[in-house]
């Protein structure tokens, strides 16, 4: 499964919800898959991808869904007992996993070697979970993902190693957050 | 209404009622009033960083967020600041129980106690630091003011000689 495929995918069943992005490639591919203003791109914070979308997930009822990576999440594994401990229902987590940090020069993660994400998140109380590899089994995942209300959820989306498929997009951070914000609330006015 | 009080009043009468922390005895005296009080959601973070990505998520969504760590915890949470908050703009009010000053008992403290500040202003960042409970109304309202106003983290600083502290 190539992750630009797949991110595909996901836009096409995710409507109207907001998706966060993980750094890099994870981000350019989104916006290329189609850029809307619903897309929170994380442009240089590692690891967070997943922790900002479980703010979110208690900030709104609609469903929330994290395009988080394997090295990024490695990164800060404890947001996964956080996600475990607040238990929100509207949030899915999708890890791309590619068993690398595709980022930095490709160096083999952790998943390479033994760490099965899926087993971390059932071992954080995180009951519904799932690893694909392809897009059919993908596209179930999601599907069945959005329309339960029992989250969280957590998907493992194991992924071809080619890297990132698309040109880096044209992201600017105060703009993404600006936009996206805006979708749920009132614009600020000047002297607000 | 004691030091404690006057912060959780300040968080209602902005809005703020998402409040990420990792646990400090301190700012127990907050937060356990926090927890206790239907109109915040409390969540436990299990590092700092992870703290402010959570906030950050929350303010994106329109939920308003603050975050509580003691300054050892400020050192784990420099790069969500500055890689997340400050090019995205976000403001979040960083109450940060500052160790190492006068009555530190703890060596281990002392260093990243007296770093907070310099780290804050040469991240650009306001910070302001409560040293007593005189004025407290005026100075979190007006703290608050700025950080929104400056759409960017700002440093809220929590004193040993204003919450007591921890006694070795």
């Amino acid at each position: 499964m190539r992750r630009f495929e797949a991110t595909q995918l996901v836009l096409r069943l995710a409507g109207e919800s907001p998706i966060v992005s993980n750094l890099g490639p994870t981000s350019s591919e989104l916006w290329h898959a189609g850029h809307r203003d619903r897309n929170f791109y994380n442009y240089g914070n590692m690891g967070l991808c997943s922790s900002i979308a479980l703010g979110m997930a208690m900030g709104t009822d609609e469903q929330v869904i994290s395009l988080d990576g394997d090295g990024s999440l490695l990164m800060n594994l404890g947001t996964v007992a956080s996600i475990g401990r607040e238990q929100p229902k509207n949030l899915t987590v999708i890890v791309w996993d590619n068993e690398k940090w595709g980022q930095t020069g490709g160096q083999t993660s952790h998943t390479a070697t033994g760490t099965d994400l899926e087993q971390v998140a059932q071992s954080c109380s995180i009951t519904r979970t799932k690893t694909v590899s392809d897009l059919e089994d993908l596209e179930a995942a999601i599907t069945d993902a959005l329309a339960s209300s029992e989250g969280p959820n957590f998907i493992v989306a194991k992924i071809e190693d080619i890297g990132g498929s698309t040109s880096v997009a044209p992201v600017e951070p105060e703009q993404t957050l600006y936009r996206f914000r805006n979708t749920f609330v009132e614009p600020r006015q000047p002297g607000d | 209404m004691n030091w404690a009080e006057q912060i959780v009043q300040t968080l209602k009468e902005w809005d703020t009622s998402l409040i990420v922390y990792v646990p400090d005895t301190s700012i127990h005296q907050v937060t356990s009033l926090i927890d206790a009080d239907p109109y915040f959601k409390l969540v436990s973070a299990t590092r700092e960083e992870e703290a402010i990505g959570i906030a950050a998520g929350s303010y994106a969504v329109g939920r308003n967020s603050a975050v509580f760590m003691q300054s050892s915890g400020f050192g784990n949470a420099i790069n969500g600041i500055a890689s997340l908050c400050i090019p995205t703009r976000t403001p979040i009010p960083m109450f940060i129980n500052l160790r190492g000053g006068l009555g530190e008992f703890n060596i281990a403290q002392v260093p990243m106690g007296r770093a907070v500040i310099p780290i804050l202003d040469q991240l650009g960042l306001p910070h302001y630091t409560l040293e007593d409970d005189g004025n407290m109304a005026a100075s979190l309202t007006g703290a608050m003011k700025l950080c929104h106003a400056n759409r960017q983290p700002m440093g809220i600083c929590l004193t040993q000689p204003l919450h007591g502290g921890k006694v070795a």
